[in-house]
C-alpha cells in the first residue's frame, strides 16, 4: 500500500512535467480554432502548416541557423582553450597555478547579470556589439569556468605514468596531449560539450542585451518576440510550433545522454 | 635547463589563450561593475560624474528595490521551501535503481534543459484565461471564476513562483536523491533494528544525515533565485505594478530602458553582495557535520 502510494505520487508529479510539455506538441499540431476551442483535445489533423509559418514568416528558420551557428562556434573555440588550460592545471603545477585556478572556478559563483552592464560598453567600443563574434567571444569568456572544472577533474584522473611512457617515446609536451592524452580524456570533451552545447542553445540575458538587429537574433528572442506579438497577429498554432522548434532539439540530446548529463550536473554541483 | 624552459613555454602556450579571454571578457568587466556603481552616468562616456557612495544611498530609499528585494525574498522563502520539500519528498520516494524511477528521474529534469523563455511561454499559455490548461480544466470539474493570474498583483508572484518551482525542481530531486544512496546501509539497518521506522525515522536519522546535501542546495536555491531573470522578465516583465519585479528585472529596466547604467550597476552590485552574504550565513549554519558537533 505504502508502496503504490510512493509510486502513484511519483507519477502524479511526473505528469505536471508531462501534460504541458505534451500538451504544446499537440497544439502545435492544431488549427488556431481548435486551440481556443478545445485545448484539452487532440487535433483533428496535423496542421504541418504551422511549422511552415512558424519557419519561413515568423523567422523561426533564420534563427535556427543563427544559434546553429553561434552554439557551434562558441564550442570550436571553448572545447580547444577549454581544455588546453585544464590540462595544464591537471598536469603541470605550477606557483600560482592553484591561485588561477581558483579565479576561474570563481566565475562559476556569480551571476552573469553583474557584468553585463560594463560588458556591453566593453563590446560596444571594440566594434563588437550587435554581432555574432562579439556574442560568441562572451559565450566563450563565461563557459570557460565551468568548462576548465569539469576538464581539469577528467585529466587529473588519467594516470601520470601514461604522460611520461609517452615522453620517453620521444613525444614532447604537446605531443603527449595531442595524441595520448585527448583522446584519453574523450568522454569528459563529449560531456563538456553537451552540456554547454544546451545551455548555449537557450541563452537568453546576455543575447538579448549583446544583440539588437532582427536578422541576428537567435531562437530564445525570435520566440519571445513571437509570443510578445501574438496578442496582436495571433498565429497561435505557429507560436506553438515555433516552441517546439526550440525545445525538441535539446531535449532529444538531453534524453540520449541524460545519465552522463546527471554526473556532470552532479559534480558540478557537489565539488563546485 | 632547455627541458625546464621547455615546460615555461608549454604552460604559458596552453594557459594564455584562457586567461586572456577570461581576463579580457570577464574579470575586468567584473572589476568596473563595482567601480562603475559609484558614478551617475547615463551612457554616454563624456558625462560621468563620481558621486561615491550615492547610488547605493539612493537604493535604500527607493520603492522600486525595497519591492524587488521583498519579491526575491519572498521567492527565496516560499519557492526555497517548496524546492527543498518536494526534492526531498520525491528523492526520498526514488530510492531504488528500477526502470521506472531512472525514467522519472529523466523526466524530472526536462525543465531544466528546456530554455527558461520556453518554460516562461509555456506557464503563460497554461495560466492564460481564454485557452489555457489551467482555467479550462477548473471549469470541466465544476470550478468557474478563474482570473487572470499574471494580470493580478496578488496572484502574479504566485504564478511565478510555481513556474519557478515546475522549474527547478529535478535538480533538488537530483541532489537529494545522491544524498540519499551515500548515507551508509548499516545505518539504516540500525535504526530499524532500533525500532525506529517512517516519519520518526525520517526525521531523526535520515534528515540530520543529509547535513551536505542541505548546504548545497540552499546555496544553490540562493544563487538560482537571486539569478531569476528570464523567466520573471517574459512572464510579466516584472509587472504588474512591479508586483513580480525582481533585483535583475530592476536592473535590466535601470540600465536597458531608463539608461541609468551607474544606478542599474550597483543593483546588479547590491544583488552580488545578497547573494554572498546569504551564502556566507548558510555556511556558518552548515559550517560541520552533525556527527563532529556532536563529539
Amino acid at each position: 500500500m505504502k508502496r503504490f502510494l510512493t509510486a502513484l505520487g511519483l507519477t502524479l508529479f511526473g505528469l505536471t512535467i508531462v501534460v504541458p510539455l505534451v500538451w504544446v506538441l499537440i497544439s502545435s499540431l492544431k488549427s488556431g480554432a481548435e486551440i481556443f476551442s478545445t485545448p484539452w483535445s487532440l487535433p483533428s489533423g496535423f496542421a504541418i502548416q504551422n511549422y511552415e509559418n512558424a519557419w519561413k514568416k515568423e523567422g523561426i528558420g533564420p534563427s535556427f541557423l543563427n544559434t546553429l551557428f553561434v552554439t557551434l562556434a562558441t564550442m570550436a573555440i571553448l572545447i580547444p582553450v577549454g581544455s588546453m588550460a585544464a590540462y595544464i592545471f591537471a598536469k603541470y603545477p605550477f606557483r600560482g597555478s592553484k591561485i588561477l585556478f581558483g579565479a576561474f572556478l570563481g566565475g562559476m559563483m556569480f551571476p552573469n547579470f553583474l557584468i553585463v552592464i560594463p560588458l556591453y560598453f566593453l563590446l560596444k567600443s571594440l566594434s563588437l556589439y550587435d554581432t555574432h563574434t562579439g556574442l560568441i567571444i562572451a559565450y566563450v569568456a563565461y563557459s570557460l569556468s565551468f568548462t576548465i572544472f569539469v576538464l581539469t577533474g577528467f585529466f587529473q584522473a588519467l594516470p601520470n605514468e601514461l604522460a611520461e611512457a609517452s615522453e620517453l617515446d620521444g613525444c614532447g609536451h604537446f605531443g603527449t596531449f595531442w595524441r595520448v592524452m585527448l583522446p584519453l580524456a574523450r568522454p569528459g570533451l563529449i560531456v563538456v560539450g553537451i552540456f554547454n552545447a544546451i545551455g548555449l542553445w537557450n541563452e537568453y540575458p546576455l543575447a538579448k542585451v549583446l544583440l539588437n538587429s532582427s536578422e541576428k537574433r537567435t531562437l530564445p528572442l525570435t520566440i519571445v518576440d513571437m509570443a510578445t506579438n501574438q496578442q496582436y497577429s495571433s498565429d497561435w498554432g505557429a507560436l506553438f510550433a515555433g516552441l517546439v522548434i526550440v525545445m525538441l532539439p535539446v531535449m532529444i540530446v538531453y534524453w540520449f545522454f541524460r545519465d552522463r548529463i546527471h554526473e556532470t550536473m552532479l559534480a558540478g554541483a557537489v565539488k563546485g | 635547463m632547455k627541458a625546464r624552459r621547455n615546460r615555461t613555454a608549454f604552460i604559458l602556450a596552453f594557459l594564455s589563450p584562457a586567461v586572456l579571454l577570461y581576463g579580457l571578457f570577464v574579470v575586468w568587466p567584473l572589476a568596473q561593475a563595482f567601480y562603475l556603481s559609484l558614478f551617475r552616468w547615463r551612457g554616454v562616456s563624456a558625462k560621468k560624474t563620481f558621486i561615491g557612495a550615492d547610488n547605493y544611498i539612493a537604493l535604500t530609499q527607493d520603492d522600486a528595490f525595497h519591492i524587488a528585494l521583498k519579491n526575491n525574498m519572498w521567492l527565496l522563502f516560499v519557492g526555497g521551501s517548496c524546492l527543498l520539500v518536494l526534492g526531498v519528498l520525491l528523492a526520498h520516494g526514488m530510492q531504488s535503481n528500477s526502470r521506472g524511477v531512472r525514467f522519472l528521474r529523466g523526466l524530472y529534469l526536462f525543465p531544466q534543459v528546456i530554455s527558461l523563455v520556453v518554460v516562461a511561454i509555456i506557464w503563460q499559455f497554461l495560466l492564460n484565461p481564454s485557452y489555457g490548461l489551467a482555467s479550462k480544466g477548473l471549469e470541466k470539474v465544476g470550478i468557474h471564476g478563474y482570473g487572470q493570474p499574471l494580470a493580478t498583483s496578488s496572484q502574479a508572484l504566485t504564478a511565478v513562483g510555481i513556474a519557478f518551482v515546475w522549474y527547478a525542481v529535478g535538480f533538488y530531486v537530483m541532489l537529494f536523491s545522491a544524498g540519499l544512496k551515500q548515507i551508509p546501509e548499516e545505518i539504516g539497518e540500525a535504526a530499524q533494528l532500533d525500532g525506529s521506522a517512517g516519519w520518526h525515522r525520517f526525521w531523526k536519522v535520515t534528515w540530520p544525515l543529509l547535513w551536505s546535501v542541505k548546504r548545497i542546495s540552499t546555496i544553490y536555491i540562493v544563487i538560482n533565485v537571486l539569478n531569476i531573470f528570464a523567466l520573471v522578465w517574459v512572464m510579466t516583465e516584472g509587472g504588474p505594478n512591479r508586483a513580480t519585479e525582481t533585483l535583475l528585472t530592476l536592473l535590466y529596466r535601470t540600465a536597458f530602458k531608463e539608461s541609468a547604467f551607474g544606478y542599474g550597476t550597483s543593483v546588479a552590485v547590491a544583488n552580488f553582495a545578497i547573494a554572498m552574504i546569504l551564502a556566507a550565513i548558510l555556511m556558518f549554519i552548515y559550517r560541520r557535520s552533525p556527527e563532529e558537533r556532536r563529539a
